[in-house]
Order: structure tokens, then sequence, then C-alpha cells
């Protein structure tokens, strides 16, 4: 039975693994140059005199963000891909040509079939997905060090274990939908529907609350820009902060307050000293105002799931997805068994 | 006696593999034809070659006493219904008659709807929701009420269940009584073929292996049964087609091709049917060497 | 005597429509039973219930003392030779060939290569290059060579020409004096099933209307000439399958189990494939007075 569906599925495999040869070395180089990159420039930087660490940190980051991107984004699509190429035609292949009937009349159960075709799809999947996740974790490392956030979606889903959960919850759903649809293309179109769609609320709606967040206290200085937390001032409302991200963390709150030493909102008019009468036209009018708040002593506060909260993330999500996967598989097992043949 | 098809030499190759090969062919009127053969072997390329779809390599043909397809009204006296009987499966019933009399101009519209209502068949219907036998119902009527002189089929029973494919046979017949028309029909069911044919056209290798009126040919076949010796001592005038050899005794299939009269060590020579006799020549015509007569027991005697 | 097949009002219904009606059937070991009827008469159903590829909807299925397809070990006693003959297109022949190895236990490989006798110069060609007849050669090795009990086979020969036809049938009748297998085989070639059955039934409109031995059929059905509106002199238990009426006289197709007096061209013995087309039409009449 393995021969058979290795032989099934050799062309198959060995077509993809062709393609994933090339994006293995592309790895492999990414990695060797990053880190022939971060030796010289970064920590080089440390080591030289004069050498300004944010200039040369940002020109790394700038120079490989592309680079890492292209791989990130292949290992995010790569459970799609599968579980609509590998997965969904798995069994409706057999059923659209009809081979089904000549195969579950052999000596073996529908059931052990099943499970030699699932398992070793399944093992291949997971084996070339650890792969490039390895390589691609490895390759990027230097790069999630400096500058990357490990909590960004792009980073979370391609790194470390969570690829492999995805994986095998999208063969075992692909597998699924096409043992209920019995066609090919309506599998394959619902099987990718569905992880698409796991896959943008996933990170937004569940991952976020997979554990209490807890609220981080952040003072409000010349930092706060550089971390992407602008500054707004309204008339009327308490002055607030937007789009403000803890480093590696993943930062839930998106709008707070400002707020001083006593936990009572800042208004307009409790900072009016720093606010020119005319209004504030010019950039450098800007700078000099946020500046002059910093000053204040005040701070903001954040919902968020902390940095070392990361690995605990990445295995809670490995687990639900390969749970989920299982719970899949099982519903495959009971229904290959009523399928008509 | 005319003949409604005349082939002299008719060849067909496509490319270098022969399609058919040498057919000599004379089918009088008013025949219903029966064309066999194993898969490959050139039926369609006769049949193609008989309508015009086909041109010859070399060799001629004519049809009706002219070239096929030769002219519009040419093509008004041929009728030709493909192989698993094509329909449009969005049009109704009504809209093929309709299709039917726009495009023929000696359209029968009376007999046209006289079959339709006959066969049971509902003239709203679409023909996509038709049963097999109901669409090969179908394609008969239309080409019948074309009123053409030679009808041809190619398989059209082959999809058919027994009571369906009889139910179309039996109204073939009445066409062909009714309206004195000629037909050939290519089919893999020599049992239907027994029943309604008197002319048989048998083709195998892409050359004709036998043709002539069925009951010329029956009354000159014979199975004939005795020891290898007494076999091997035929009198001329016998043609073997087909030898079978278990132990010391011998099966033959022969033709006489003249009036000798069969020898008496062969007393229990017997007629053919149909199918048995086609079989003999297909399987001469598969093996040339004979090597068709190893020891499998006959069919019979399992039973 | 055992039973290889035996079906209590078994039934089996596709969303709205039955494909099959309670039938009840019993099939003998070592019988080789014919299966006709109209397309989409429940044929096809019958036998993948046979074979465990569907589950019965009502009623009850036992084959070869078991419920159908109910191990592996159940498996490997029946063998099925699918409507089509299902192949892996891209399979060649020698492949085929290592899967049933692989895939059977009791893969027996000299039936294999007996069977395979007129394939053996096209190993290295994929299954989906072969001709009707070689597919059904093919898929008929592949059978044979699990050496089942029970041999299932839908419409195995309705694409081959007829010396296919007759070669197929040939060796697969070889195959069962062989094996001392049961045989299920659906065809719509009466005449060819007639040569090779001892057993028929016909299926219309998911309904057995007859089942029973060849010898029995042929010798308890009739077919009588007489003036139109004459019913008289029919001995009791008589059953009229079909009858039609001329203006001057009437044909019946009658079943008795006792003699009808009479000679022919009055009473008249009929072959096996009248008698079965006459079963369809009377179901079909049937159907179309509903």
């Amino acid at each position: 039975m393995i021969w058979l569906t290795w032989r099934q599925f050799r062309g198959q495999f060995l077509a993809t693994v062709g393609l994933l040869a090339v994006l293995v070395a592309y790895l492999l180089y990414l990695g060797v140059t990053i880190r022939d990159a971060y030796d010289s420039d970064i920590v080089g930087c440390v080591a030289a005199r004069g050498c300004l660490i944010d200039d040369a940190t940002a020109s790394f980051i700038r120079d490989y963000r592309g680079p890492v991107t292209i791989p990130s984004i292949v290992l995010m699509i790569l459970p799609a891909l599968i579980g609509v190429f590998w997965g969904a035609p798995l069994i409706t292949r057999e059923l659209e040509t009809n081979t089904h009937r000549l195969v579950w009349n052999q000596s073996v159960t529908r059931t052990y079939w099943l499970a030699i075709k699932l398992g070793f799809i399944g093992l291949v999947s997971l084996v070339l997905t650890g792969t490039l996740s390895v390589l691609l974790t490895w390759a990027a490392s230097r790069y999630d060090l400096v500058g990357g956030n490990r909590f960004d979606q792009m980073s979370f889903a391609s790194r470390n274990i969570a690829p492999l959960g995805y994986i095998v919850f999208a063969v075992v759903l692909g597998t699924l939908l096409g043992m209920v649809t019995r066609r090919t293309v309506p599998a394959m179109a619902v099987t990718l529907l569905i992880i698409g769609v796991v896959q943008v609320l996933a990170p937004t709606l569940v991952r976020p609350y997979l554990r209490a967040p807890v609220t981080v206290s952040v003072a409000y200085n010349a930092e706060t820009r550089a971390r992407g937390g602008s500054l707004d001032i309204p008339s009327s409302n308490p002055l607030s902060i937007t789009g403000y991200s803890i480093p590696g963390a993943l930062t839930l709150t998106d709008r707070t307050s400002l707020r001083n030493a006593g936990g009572t909102e800042v208004r307009a008019t409790d900072v009016k000293d720093c606010l020119a009468d005319e209004g504030v036209t010019s950039t450098d009018g800007w700078q000099q105002v946020e500046r002059c708040i910093a000053a204040k002593n005040l701070h903001f506060d954040l919902e968020a799931q902390p940095a070392n909260r990361y690995w605990s993330f990445q295995w809670i999500e490995f687990g639900a997805f390969v749970g989920l996967g299982l719970l899949l598989s099982g519903l495959a097992f009971w229904r290959i068994r009523h399928v008509r043949g | 006696m005319t003949s409604v098809l005349r082939a002299d030499g008719l060849t067909k190759h496509y490319g270098r593999h022969p399609g058919l090969v040498e057919a000599d062919l004379d089918i009088p009127a008013g025949r219903v034809v029966g064309l066999v053969g194993p898969n490959g072997a050139g039926k369609s390329t006769l049949l193609g070659l008989t309508s015009g779809l086909i041109e010859p390599t070399s060799g001629t043909i004519e049809v009706l006493g002219s070239r096929p397809a030769a002219s519009g009204s040419q093509l008004a006296r041929v009728g030709f219904v493909a192989q698993d009987t094509p329909v449009y499966a969005g049009l109704s019933v009504g809209d093929h008659l309709r299709l039917g009399a726009r495009l023929n101009q000696r359209w029968d519209e009376q007999l046209a709807r006289r079959r339709i209502a006959q066969v049971g068949l509902d003239l709203s219907q679409k023909a996509g929701r038709l049963s097999g036998g109901q669409r090969a119902q179908l394609a008969l009527t239309i080409a019948a009420a074309k009123r053409p002189e030679l009808l041809i089929f190619d398989e059209p029973v082959a999809a058919l269940d027994p009571l369906a494919r009889r139910q179309f046979l039996q109204h073939l017949m009445e066409f062909v009584s009714e309206l004195e028309v000629t037909v050939i029909l290519s089919s893999h069911l020599l049992g239907d073929l027994e029943r309604v044919c008197d002319h048989l056209v048998l083709l195998a290798s892409a050359r004709v292996q036998l043709a002539g009126e069925v009951d010329d040919l029956l009354s000159t076949h014979y199975r004939i049964v005795g020891s290898r010796d007494d076999v091997a001592h035929l009198p001329p005038g016998f043609d073997v087609i087909s030898a079978e050899h278990r132990g010391r005794q011998s099966t033959l299939v022969v033709r006489r091709t003249d009036t000798t009269p069969i020898p008496r060590s062969f007393a229990n020579a017997e007629r053919l049917d149909l199918e048995e006799m086609v079989l003999a020549y297909l399987t001469r015509a598969t093996d040339p060497s004979g090597a068709a007569s190893h020891h499998s027991p006959a069919l019979e005697t399992l039973r | 005597m055992n039973h290889a097949v035996k079906a209590v009002g078994l039934g089996l219904r596709y969303g709205q429509r039955d494909a099959l009606t309670d039938c009840t059937l019993e099939i003998p070991e070592g019988s080789v039973v014919g299966l006709v009827g109209p397309n989409s008469a429940g044929k096809s159903t019958l036998l993948s219930l046979i074979c465990g590829l569907l589950e019965p909807s009502t009623g009850t299925i036992s084959v070869l003392g078991a419920r159908p397809g109910v191990s592996a070990a159940h498996l490997a006693r029946v063998g099925f030779v699918a409507q089509n003959i299902p192949l892996y297109d891209n399979l060649t022949v020698a492949e085929h060939l290592r899967l049933g190895a692989k895939l059977n236990p009791r893969w027996d490989q000299r039936l294999a290569d007996e069977h395979l006798q007129p394939l053996r110069g096209d190993l290295k060609r994929k299954a989906g290059q072969l001709s009707g007849g070689q597919r059904a050669q093919l898929a008929l090795a592949l059978v044979a060579a699990k050496r089942p009990e029970l041999l299932v086979l839908d419409e195995p020969v309705a694409a081959l020409d007829p010396l296919a036809r007759r070669q197929f049938l040939r060796r697969l009748m070889e195959l069962v004096a062989d094996l001392q297998a049961t045989v299920v085989l659906s065809s719509h070639l009466i005449s060819d099933l007639e040569r090779v059955c001892d057993q028929l039934i016909v299926l219309t409109r998911g309904r057995v209307q007859l089942a029973g031995p060849v010898e029995d059929i042929l010798t308890t059905h009739y077919r009588l000439l007489r003036p139109s509106g004459d019913p008289d002199g029919l001995p009791d238990g008589t059953e009229i399958i079909q009858a039609l009426h001329t203006d001057r006289q009437s044909t019946l197709t009658v079943r008795s189990t006792l003699p009808i007096p009479g000679a022919a061209p009055h009473v008249q013995r009929l072959d096996l494939e009248e008698v079965a087309l006459a079963y369809m039409g009377r179901a079909q009449g049937a159907d179309e007075q509903d």
C-alpha cells in the first residue's frame, strides 16, 4: 500500500521537491549572507568608534526586509498550497476516475487504505515544511534579532513549529473535504477558502486572547515615536498615543490615553504651556511640542502579550492545529467507511 | 439491380496507418447491411467514406450513383447517425424537429410527428434529459424524416439496454419497410444483426474479410468435426476458415466455394449461425497463423 | 445448500430516489449468475452492495456468511470488476500486478501470469493506452490472482468487440472452473449470458422481476398464439407476463409450472432473451400506466 501511495504521488512529489530545492538553496545562501552582514555591519559597528548603531541597524533591516519576507510568504501560503494540491485531490482523484472501486476491493480495508495514504502524504508534508521552517528560522535569526518582531504575523506563522501545526491541519482538511464533496475542483476551492479564512482569523481574533493579556505601562519619551507611537492632541478629549508597539511583544492596544503619574488622563489644557498659541505648523515646532510633553513624566498603558510568551504561543498554536487536524482525521476515518463506492 | 454503394479498391491511410485497404464492395438497394468487426478494424473509416466525411486515399466509392457528399441534393439522400446518437442537450424534442424541418428540404413532418408520438416522446422535453433509448429513437426519427435513400448508423445500440435495443431495432425495421430505404448499421451485437440484417460486411485488420447476402453466406458455411486425418484431406472446393484441434479430433469452420458435396466422413456437418460464422473469420483475421487452435475448452462444455 | 449471497428486503435510497427496493435473493454457492435489466434498473447498485461498496438503507445482505467488506480477510474472498473497468491510467500493466501482489496476501502470481498471457508484450504500457479488450484482460488477471470465492463483474464486456467478448468470457469461465468460484455477472447481452450462466436475475426499476435457475426459467415460460379474447385453456397458476393484442390474435408470454397443452406455432418455448425482455417490457409497461 505504501508502494502504491508512493507510486501515485511520485510525480507530484518530485515536481514539488524540485521547486522547494530552489528555495532551500536560496535560504542557505541568505542565512550565510545575513550572518556575514550582521558580523561586519552590526557587531563591527558596536566595536568601531564613531559608528551610529541606529543607522547601522536601520540600514541592515532595510537591506534584508525583502529577502526575508519572500520566503516567509512562501511558508505562510505553503499550508494552503499543500492542502489544495495534495490534500483535496488525495481521494477525489480516485473517486473521479473510479479507481476507488478497484482498490477498495483488494484485500485491504478502507481504513487501512486511508491511514497509509493520509499518513504518507501528511508525513511528507511535515518533513518538507519542517525543513523549510528550520532553514528559514536559521537564515532569518540575525534579522529577527536585530529588528524583527517575532510576534509579527509573518514571522510568527513562518518560523519554528507553528507552520507544522498548520500543515497537519491543511492536509487533513483538504482530504476530508475531498471525501465530502467527492469532486476535486470544489474540494480545492473550499479548502483554499477555509484555510484562507483561518489564516486571517487566527492571528487577529484568536491569537491575542490565547492567554490573558498583561497591562504594560510605558513612559512617554523620545523613544515613543521610534516605536511607532504617534501623539494626538485633540482640543476637547484626552491626549492619546496610536500605533505603539512594545518590542518583541504582541501589542493588543492600538490607541490609548496619555496619563500623568497619578493615573489621570491628560488633556490639552493640562499641557497648555507646551502648545504655541497660533497652533503648530512646522515639523520642528511639533518636535518641540513633543519634547515639552515628554518632559512632564507622563505614561500610557497598553494591553499586550509579552515577548517571553513567544514559545508558549508557538506551542499553543502548534498544539491547537495539530489537535484540529487529529479531530478532522477522526472524522475522515469515520466517514471513509460510509463513503458511497 | 441498382447498387446503393459501390467501392473499388477503396483505400484510406491515416499517415502510415492503414484505415481501410483495397475494399471492393457492391451493396444492392433495399438491404439492411450489418457492418461488423473488431474495434479499429476500419468500420468507422468505411462509414465516414460512405457519408463523405472522409476522402479516400485511393480507389473509388460511389454512393447512390455519385461521389459521396458531392452536392446538397446528394447529402439530402443520405442520413447519418453518429455513434452514441448525439443530440443537442439544451433543445427540446420539438426544437429538434423544427431544426430538421429547416435544414432538410425533403423533410417529412407528418412522419416525424407520428413517430415521436408512437415512441411516447414529449415534444417539450429537453433532449438532454432523455434516456439513451429515447435519444436513439429521436435521432432515428430525425434521420428518417429526411426521407433519405440510405441511412447509416455507427453503433446506434452499443449503449442501450436490451429492451431499448429491441425497441430501437423494431422501429428501424418499420422505417425500412415503410420508406424502402437502405440501411447500413455497424454493431458488435451479432445476435441483433442476425435478427435485422440481410446483408453482411465483415471488416478486420482494415480489410474486407467477407461480404454478401446473409442467407447466401450462411448456406455455404459449415462446421465439421472429424479426425485430424480426415480434415487434412478435405477435397478442393472448401476453404478452411478456422480450425480447432483437441486430441485427435478437429473442429473446422469451412466455406464451400462450389457445389462439391460434403464428404461422407463429415456426416455431422452443420450450418452455423451468423455469430459463429463471424467469430470464425475474426479469429482467422487476428491470428492468421492458425495458432488460435489452442486447447481451451469450448464455452459450451463449461456450462 | 450454502449461499454465496443472501439478501433479505434489501433496499438502497439515493436521496429521494430508490435505486433498489425490497430485494430478496439467494445465490447458491458455485453458481454462475447473470444479472440483466434496463439501464439504471439497479444492477450496479446491487453489485456494489454485494461488494460492500455501498451500505444498504434497508434490509440485510450477507456475502459468504458475513457483512460485505467487513474486514480485510473478507475482502480477500470477493473479487470485483467494476463497470467500465477502472484502472490507474498512468500505471503500467506490470505496476498493476505489483499493486495486486502488494495488496492481496493470498495473491497467486501463477494465475496472474496465466491470465496475462495475451498481454505479456504490453507489460510496460500504461493502462490508459490499453484497448477495451486489454483492460478487461488486465482486470481479469488482477481479480483472478486474488483467488476469490465470489467473483462479481459489472458489465465487463460492454465495450468489447465480438471476438474480444468471446475470448473474455471463455477465460472467465476457465477461471471459474479452476477456482470453483461463484460468479455474478451483469450484461446487456443476454445471448452471452445464456451461454455461460446457470442462474438469471432480471432487475427493473430497482425490483427483482425474476430470479432462478436458467433451466427452470426456460422450462416454465411459453409464448402462446391464440385468437383474440380467448383466455381459456390455461392451466391453473399460469401467470401472464406480457400480452400483445392485434385484431385477430393475441400473443401471450406466460409462466406456468404445469405443461401447457398444444404445439408450435401456438405454444412455443422461449429463449432466455425473450423471457428476460418480456419481464423488462412488463415492468416498463406497468410504469407507463402509473
